[in-house]
């Protein structure tokens, strides 16, 4: 293990976590400000403008730059084809949190969706380890 | 008019996609130049407009089809930034990151149209 490796709050990981979570936070808040802003007799015209109309986008486009400085900051030490396949950690986290917070019902075939990205984090998970023993 | 929709589909993950590898780029160069190094800024630039244009595109997207259709879509990006990272950025990538990648593209495909 090289001695450069950056540890606390600057360690690579610990940013994933702040990562996950922003990404959780502004896909809620896109969502919300598109639906706010949504108009169907309009069709495709004003395609994407109109819902920057909406502070809840920019609200979430603030999430969104913070966000994506941490996440440079992140391929600074891991390989994309580690970092973004794990970053998808996302979508269990969203369902789940629906159904312990919002009582949401899942389907045993989402349950079945979920458990399928926990096995595959868990595979990709084993070179990230051998990555961190790098890093 | 049916082609439209995939069409732009097509064209927010392909921006997606392409904005991810520069910003890996960019960080590699910054990593060895540092980031006043007009390589670096250059990319880092390049990939914030690409990224810039699949946001709206996402946007304009999400405005017209629920979260859960269009993550399917997302999914697929993970397998198309595994494959182009190994052939473009020369990203070691072993079969277990490989079998790993297509379950949670699965799963992730799964989670959405359930």
């Amino acid at each position: 293990m090289t001695t450069n490796r950056p540890t606390g709050f600057r360690n690579p990981w610990f940013q994933f976590v702040l990562n996950i979570i922003g990404v959780v936070v502004y896909e809620l808040l896109l969502k919300a400000g598109a639906s706010a802003t949504s108009d169907p007799e309009k069709g495709w015209s004003g395609f994407g403008i109109t819902a920057l109309t909406s502070p809840l986008t920019w609200l979430a486009i603030g999430v969104i730059v913070i966000d994506l400085i941490i996440w440079l900051y992140i391929l600074r030490y891991i390989p994309l084809s580690i970092a973004f396949p794990l970053s998808r950690v996302v979508d269990v986290l969203v369902p789940i949190s629906c159904w312990l917070i919002l009582k949401e019902a899942i389907s045993p075939l989402r349950w079945g969706g979920i458990a399928l990205v926990i096995v595959g984090l868990v595979i990709v998970a084993k070179p990230a380890a051998q990555l961190e023993e790098r890093l | 008019m049916t082609w439209l929709p995939f069409a732009l589909i097509s064209l927010w993950l392909a921006t997606f996609v392409t904005g991810q590898l520069l910003f890996k780029r960019a960080m590699e160069s910054s990593r060895k130049t540092g980031f006043r190094n007009r390589r670096t800024i250059t990319i880092l630039t390049a990939g914030i407009a690409v990224m810039t244009i699949s946001f709206l595109l996402n946007l304009g997207l999400l405005q017209h089809f629920d979260l859960s259709y269009l993550y399917p879509f997302q999914g697929s990006s993970i397998v198309i930034i595994m494959l182009l990272a190994a052939i473009l950025l020369k990203e070691r990538v072993t079969p277990r990151l490989i079998i790993g990648t297509l379950l949670i593209a699965a799963g992730v495909a799964l989670v959405s149209i359930s």
